[in-house]
């Protein structure tokens, strides 16, 4: 599937990279010593991730925002007992996703559930067969994407997110199995999977 | 290995495979472009972080600002913006100086002597804070800064803990 070279050159590059781990437990090492310019190294690393657990969670960006500064200053007394990537990413997540329902709990007895960013699909601006192309990729897994259960597309939201080594301990943390061999696609994405056109097995490159 | 289900299409136990990967690359794009993160979010957590005395009592906007976005980022010429806390009411207003900087005009409720203090991105500005509460900063670099209330002084005269504001943008 070549989807992906049809969209957004302003997005960041893939998370992959096999040195990650070793820079992530750097950096961890260098902020439990209080280098605040490792801490800010991982927060510009990690941020977007739980930008996206935040409001999948059903925040507005204003909790979101809150609640993000709010999991950042707890982890500064709990750095003592993390001590890899994974273990980071999943204990921010966990702990975003906590707090997150925690004030959802608060809010949702002032606003009404606002859960409908599933409506908010964006319009690349249409200057290019490119773009067109693009637009209809991105609308036809957004349609498949709807079709999921909320929990799903919450779980898919997150672990989009989640850099490829840290994958598995947080899929894990998220109560998607983890098989023998590695990290299983679970549940959400096998459906997922099955409603987009033309599963796309057998017609990689 | 699992095999596929009957329709053909592949075991929820099974591995990620290639498409897997290239699926959750998309869905990460869709995200990123449909509700991107503010980018100056991280910029003001590492602020907040870098402020690491744990005695600190962190104050929060007040709940009855009615904008409290456009509080921390609107572009106004002059603006008010209330943070409370438990031991204390910061009540600031900004104004932009002609040379670009802002002036910072405060009162603390209940009214007390504090020592006042403004970290900036350029280093950090001190002040007190009168009898009646009321301090000003009147040169205060444009961009990211926080706020801090700390104890008057040594000893039983200084009481009260340190109050912070969250980061917000002048």
């Amino acid at each position: 599937m070549a989807v992906n070279d049809h969209w957004s050159s302003t997005v960041p590059p893939p998370l992959r990279g096999s040195d990650r781990n070793a820079r992530m437990a750097r950096l961890l090492t260098a902020a439990r010593d209080g280098g605040e310019e490792a801490m800010g190294q991982i927060v510009a690393d990690l941020s977007p991730l739980l930008w996206q657990v935040a409001r999948a969670a059903g925040l507005s960006s204003g909790d979101a925002e809150d609640v993000l500064q709010t999991v950042w200053v707890r982890l500064l007394s709990h750095l003592d007992g993390i001590h890899t990537s994974a273990a980071l990413t999943a204990w921010l997540v966990t702990t975003t996703r906590r707090e997150a329902w925690r004030v959802r709990a608060v809010s949702r007895r002032q606003f009404p559930a606002d859960q409908d960013w599933l409506t908010a699909v964006p319009d690349p601006a249409p200057d290019s067969e490119e773009r067109a192309i693009a637009r209809d990729q991105r609308r036809t897994l957004w349609a498949a994407l709807s079709q999921l259960s909320p929990r799903c597309q919450e779980l898919l939201r997150i672990v989009a997110f989640v850099a490829r080594p840290d994958y598995a301990t947080v899929a894990a943390a998220l109560g998607i199995p983890r098989g023998s061999v590695g990290p299983t696609r679970g549940r959400c994405l096998a459906k997922l999977r099955a409603l987009l056109p033309g599963d796309p097995e057998g017609s990689l490159p | 290995m699992n095999p596929p289900d009957a329709a053909g299409h592949p075991a929820a136990g099974g591995p990620l495979d290639d498409v897997d990967l290239a699926i959750l690359d998309d869905i990460r794009e869709v995200f990123q472009a449909a509700d991107p993160m503010p980018a100056d979010l991280p910029e003001r957590i590492r602020f907040s972080l870098a402020l690491r005395d744990l005695e600190v009592e962190v104050a929060r906007l007040a709940a009855d600002e009615d904008q409290p976005l456009l509080a921390t980022r609107g572009e106004e010429q002059s603006r008010t913006v209330t943070f409370d806390s438990d031991s204390l009411t910061i009540m600031i207003r900004i104004d932009s100086n002609t040379d670009g900087t802002a002036r910072v005009d405060g009162w603390l409720a209940p009214a007390q002597h504090r020592r006042m203090e403004i970290k900036t991105a350029a280093g950090s500005l001190t002040t007190t804070a009168d009898e009646q509460g009321r301090f000003s900063f009147r040169r205060v670099p444009r961009g990211t800064a926080q706020l801090v209330v700390r104890p008057a002084g040594e000893g039983p005269g200084g009481s009260g803990r340190s109050v912070v504001t969250p980061a917000l943008i002048l």
